[in-house]
């Protein structure tokens, strides 16, 4: 460095700030071997100096204790590089394969580093490594009554680093400071480790770089009755007395529980602390405080020397200076931040006006900082948590020195030792622990891309075949032993001996039996609880629920209920966007009952689906959705639905289909939904004409159609379903249009919509990649063997077979064909699109509608364009 | 207007500054040596303040007399208030409310072309000939301050007052007006009464302008370091061991 240009000047200080970031920009290439070879060569070079540094320090300030710098220089280079030797800081620091995620640490930049004249080595060793660790360019502002120990701290592990490898110029430093130049450093770094008064830290925040500003302590210790007093008053001595006072996280106040004040008093004066007479006290009052400011000459004497200063003769080898007050204003001088070797001495009447005395100290000028509590540790923990809770401090020491405590590492093992001491935002800073190398780094996450995973779920039971009901039930006794079994299903089929089939084999088994027959369509939160009124009474242990999906539905809410008294509908139906995500958890379901489903039409599927649909007195639809709502068996047996009238037949027959279409379509289809769907629409297309014609007499027919509704119910279990069904819901509640119909009506609409390959937004979820929804009915159409030259030909057939298929079972064309007027229609629409939108079923679809769109859509249904 | 100085009575004798009355004005006429710029602000300052409607006396003219520079004020008739605080000790109370109310008005008021308080505390601390670490310290306790926009006058205290004999009070002298924060004014005027050796007065000010502008005595005195070393640029030599001892202090940290 034989070029060494002193910075002086503005112009100087430009052309090593260049220099800087030109030797910063090499640096930032370096490997993590070669950072860890230049952080041991300076930690090393540092620890080595620390008693010249020391001397240095305290001959030229003229403050502190040149063996307890001794000790603040080895802690700067030696407990820094301990905890900091194997920290990775360079390139990737963290890769998790399967996530698919990677953290990268790069370095920041330049540092502009404000040094403190309290500190003026320790704190240059402590940032210049934590610099270096980090690859990062340091320019440090020293204080000019410090200027030459901090610089000869910097130029020592400069040399140290620029041996070991290190580019030159990594470190640099102002040479003749002022405020214009911190200024400018400030201005120009690119983060700033602000260490020094409100001033300072002010200047740091407003230089418009993110600063890890540091503020004022004013640290209160109270010292419960329960305390420790030998280990009490030697802590708060050895730690006051350390550098004569000048850490800032030193104790300012000791706050005495009344019944032990006098022990501690004592043990402070066998200990060689003075206790101020009365006029003592005011005359040191006027010496260490001028006009609310701390005088200058005070800062880091001995006490002897502050009680000459203010005309006050003790002796010699006096340790602290204690003055016993009782205001914890800041009009009092006592109750201030020192930094020397003077305490203030409260008495408290208890624990309750402790903590009130220190909380108004800390109020006084040491938000964030240090706080410091003396208790048993063991018995009194109820004192350690309130005091926690109610001290705005970010460091909360228990029965520890606070000089010693506070810098971490040394009375406690796992707070980061640090001479930087963050004091958050109460105290105007923008981290609130101990600075480390973390705060000096820029941590880049790579993120790969993952698919979400999937799942298959389906009642652990599924019976099917014609005649199967009493060979299933057979296991209630002989398998489960279930004693009492409650019956839900609707008077229709109740009076027509739907359930009597199941009655005979119960009365068989010799099970007890009730039955709850008064279901009505779109089962309403009353009804479900009319019938769980019955069911409290009668305590099953297994439901059978039997009908179509309103019986089945309302069998489950009546479960949820019987199971969960105080379930709250509202939060159950909250919208969620994926259901292993949502916010509520869904109560455990099977602990009182066994949950059967016998569904009598093909069909809602609800028999194998984890989705049940309540209408509150207001007529508001709480759609519920959750596997432990999945019926625990379901029973398929065709001879239930032998005699469904043709309208049922009709409806529940497409509402099958357009299940089966949006999960084949859904974003989150998968191999083994897709297989299930597949069929079940082949099955419907071959079967649903037949049954609707002449089902009574074909039993075959009816089968077929029975498991083509379970088929295809499993699969909008899993992958759900899109926006036929949002769209057909509020359609439905609007017009009173059948729910089977209502999707009949919108089908091949939202089709042509879903097919677009440019559509206006597609559907968010990892798997779905692109907009490939036209190339999904294309399947559907080659699995049927419709032909066609292009995706778009085959899609187009798939529709006019599905139309050919609605025709044949008797629905209508348009909206308008079900004598919903014009009037009506327009004066809804709005409102109607609107819900559609926000519907639960939106979220698994494909293309990711616009409201207009949707209104569009509807349009289209009612007008049939 | 002619003036002729050997005619006009000398209201007072400055060490670079003679004041005459001249009928109904007040004439300041400058040293040979006076800055002229600084004759010139003082006048632009006094024109800007007059703007705001503050009860003062105007300025009619710049001139030069005898080849010296003269500012030409209206003359306002009566008593200073510090000759009054003076002569009825019982009616302190009263003068002082009275003194803190005219103070506050002052620093309602806005003139947004004034120089800044900052800027000039920052001049002034670069010219006080004290050591680095001094200097660096008032800086960084300086660049901690709030801006504010309100009209500090700069040298409040009860001789730059008169009150006439209706009872109306006048302010005099705006050559160190600037736009800045009250407290440094206030902190100012508590420093003008201290070295008067007027404690008493002084503290029952501080109390007085802390109390009427809702202000924390703290925040007025972080100023007193600054104001002290400002002070110490013009000040009295004998006054300099006094004001040093107000500067030499350090910010908590």
């Amino acid at each position: 460095m034989a070029d060494y240009r002193i910075v002086d000047s503005v112009e100087a200080l430009e052309e090593k700030l260049a220099e800087v970031k030109a030797a910063q920009r090499i640096f930032a290439t370096f490997t993590q071997e070669q950072v860890d070879k230049i952080f041991l060569a300076a930690a090393t070079a540092a620890n080595m100096a620390r008693l010249p540094l020391a001397k240095m320090a305290v001959e030229e300030t003229g403050m502190g204790v040149v063996e307890d710098k001794v000790i603040k220089n080895n802690y700067a280079a030696e407990y820094i590089y301990n905890a900091y030797k194997d920290t990775k800081t360079c390139g990737v620091i963290e890769e998790d394969k399967a996530f698919g995620t990677k953290r990268i640490a790069e370095p920041i930049g330049v540092v502009a580093a404000v040094i403190p004249t309290t500190n003026p080595t320790s704190t240059a060793i402590f940032k210049t490594l934590i610099c270096l660790k980090t690859r990062n360019g340091i320019i440090i502002s020293p204080h000019p009554r410090a200027k030459k120990s901090t610089i000869a701290a910097a130029k020592l592990v400069l040399e140290a680093a620029v041996k070991a490898g290190a580019p030159e110029g990594i470190i640099g430093w102002i040479d003749v400071p002022s405020l214009e130049m911190t200024n400018l450093v400030m201005k120009e770094a690119d983060i700033i480790l602000a260490t020094g008064g409100p001033g300072m830290v002010k200047a740091a925040y407003s230089s418009g770089k993110p600063a890890l500003g540091v503020g004022a302590g004013n640290t209160p210790a109270i010292i419960d009755k329960s305390a420790d007093i030998l280990l009490a008053v030697n802590s708060i001595i050895h730690s006051k007395t350390f550098d004569n006072g000048m850490i800032c996280a030193s104790e300012q106040s000791v706050i005495v529980d009344k019944e032990i004040y006098d022990a501690v008093r004592a043990e402070f004066a066998a200990r060689g602390c003075y206790f101020l007479k009365d006029d003592e006290k005011d005359k040191v009052r006027k010496t260490m405080i001028i006009n609310g400011s701390l005088n200058a000459k005070i800062v880091g004497q001995k006490p002897v020397t502050i009680a000459a200063l203010a005309g006050v003769e003790v002796p010699e080898e006096t340790k602290v200076l204690i003055g016993e007050v009782e205001s914890v204003d800041i009009s009092e001088e006592f109750a201030h931040e020192k930094l020397s070797p003077v305490l203030a001495m409260y008495r408290s009447e208890d624990f309750e006006d402790a903590l009130a005395k220190a909380e108004q100290l800390i109020a006084d000028g040491g938000y964030g900082h240090t706080s410091s509590l003396y208790c048993n540790a063991l018995t009194e923990t109820d004192k350690i948590s309130e005091f926690s809770a109610r001290m705005k401090t970010c460091r909360i020491l228990v029965n520890t020195p606070s000089s010693h405590g506070g810098i971490g590492d040394i009375y406690n093992f796992k707070l980061a030792p640090s001479l930087t001491l963050g004091c958050g935002s109460w105290g105007g800073n923008s981290v609130s622990e101990n600075v480390g190398v973390k705060h000096l780094l820029n941590i880049k996450t790579v993120a790969e891309r993952r698919e979400n995973m999937l799942w298959f779920r389906a009642p652990e039971k599924v019976y099917i075949k014609k005649g199967c009901l009493p060979v299933a039930l057979d296991e209630l006794k002989n398998v489960m032993g279930k004693k009492k079994v409650f019956i839900v299903t609707d008077q229709f089929l109740y009076k027509n001996g739907y359930t009597k089939g199941i009655t005979d084999k119960l009365d068989e088994m010799g099970i007890v039996h009730a039955t709850f027959f008064d279901v009505a369509p779109d089962p309403t939160l009353a009804c479900a609880l009319e019938g769980v009124k019955q069911m409290r009474a009668f305590e099953p242990d297994c439901i059978i629920a039997v009908g179509g999906g309103s019986a089945m539905d309302a069998g489950k809410i009546m479960w949820v209920l019987y199971e969960h008294p105080d379930a709250d509908f509202k939060d159950m139906a909250m919208r969620f966007m994926d259901i292993r995500k949502r916010v509520y958890t869904f109560p455990k379901m099977g602990e009182k009952a066994y949950f059967i489903a016998v569904p009598t039409s093909a069909g809602t599927g609800s028999e194998v689906t984890p989705f049940a649909v309540i209408t509150d007195d207001e007529g508001i639809k709480y759609p519920l959705a959750d596997y432990q709502l999945m019926p625990n068996m379901a029973i398929v047996d065709a001879d239930m639905q032998m005699t469904a009238p043709r309208g049922l037949t009709s409806a529940s027959g497409i509402d099958a289909m357009s299940h089966a279409l949006e999960a084949y379509v859904s974003v989150m289809a998968t191999d083994y939904t897709d297989g299930l769907a597949l069929q079940a629409i082949k099955t419907i297309f071959d079967y649903l004409p037949t049954c609707y014609d002449d089902g009574n007499n074909q039993p075959f027919a009816r089968e077929k159609m029975a498991n083509a509704a379970t088929l295809a119910g499993m699969a909008f279990a899993n992958a759900f379903l899109g926006i036929n069904h949002s769209l057909a819901h509020k359609l439905g509640a609007y017009h009173h249009i059948a729910h089977g119909i209502a999707n009949a009506l919108v089908l091949t609409h939202v089709m042509r919509f879903n097919a677009a390959e440019v559509p206006t937004k597609m559907g968010t979820f990892s798997q779905y990649d692109h907009p490939k929804t036209l190339r999904r009915y294309a399947e559907i159409a080659e699995y049927l063997g419709i032909g066609g030259a292009d995706d778009n030909e085959k899609l187009e057939g798939l529709i006019a077979k599905l139309e050919e298929l609605k025709e044949k079972i008797g629905i209508k064309k348009t909206i308008a064909d079900y004598g919903v007027s014009e009037e009506d229609f327009l004066a809804t629409l709005d409102e109607m699109s609107e819900n559609a939108f926000d519907d639960q079923c939106t979220g698994a679809n494909p293309r990711y509608p616009l409201i207009s769109e949707l209104k569009e859509i509807y349009r289209k249904a009612y007008y049939g364009e | 207007m002619e003036f002729d100085t050997s005619k006009m009575e000398v209201i007072a004798k400055r060490s670079n500054k003679v004041i005459y009355r001249c009928g109904d004005y007040t004439v300041k006429v400058f040293d040979k040596d006076f800055s002229k710029a600084d004759i010139l602000n003082e006048a632009l300052n006094t024109a800007r303040v007059e703007e705001t409607g503050l009860p003062i006396a105007k300025v009619q003219q710049v001139t030069m007399i005898d080849g010296k520079w003269a500012i030409v004020y209206d003359y306002i008739e009566g008593t200073t208030l510090a000759e009054l605080m003076e002569k009825n000790p019982d009616k302190l109370d009263e003068y002082l409310d009275l003194f803190v109310d005219l103070q506050l008005e002052i620093q309602s008021k806005r003139a947004r072309l004034l120089n800044k308080l900052k800027d000039k505390m920052e001049r002034k601390i670069s010219e006080t000939g004290l050591d680095a670490t001094t200097r660096y310290e008032l800086d960084a306790r300086l660049a901690g301050m709030k801006k504010h926009v309100k009209i500090c006058h700069g040298d409040f205290n009860p001789s730059n007052i008169i009150i006439t004999p209706e009872g109306k009070a006048y302010v005099l002298d705006w050559s160190h007006v600037t736009q800045g924060n009250g407290a440094a004014d206030a902190a100012r005027t508590f420093l003008l009464f201290s070295l008067e050796g007027k404690t008493e007065l002084a503290d029952k000010y501080m109390k007085l302008y802390c109390k009427k502008s809702d202000t924390a005595m703290q925040y007025v005195q972080q100023w007193l370091p600054i104001v002290a070393a400002s002070q110490s640029v013009k000040g009295k030599p004998e006054e300099r061991e006094f004001l040093l001892k107000w500067v030499n202090v350090v910010e908590y940290q």
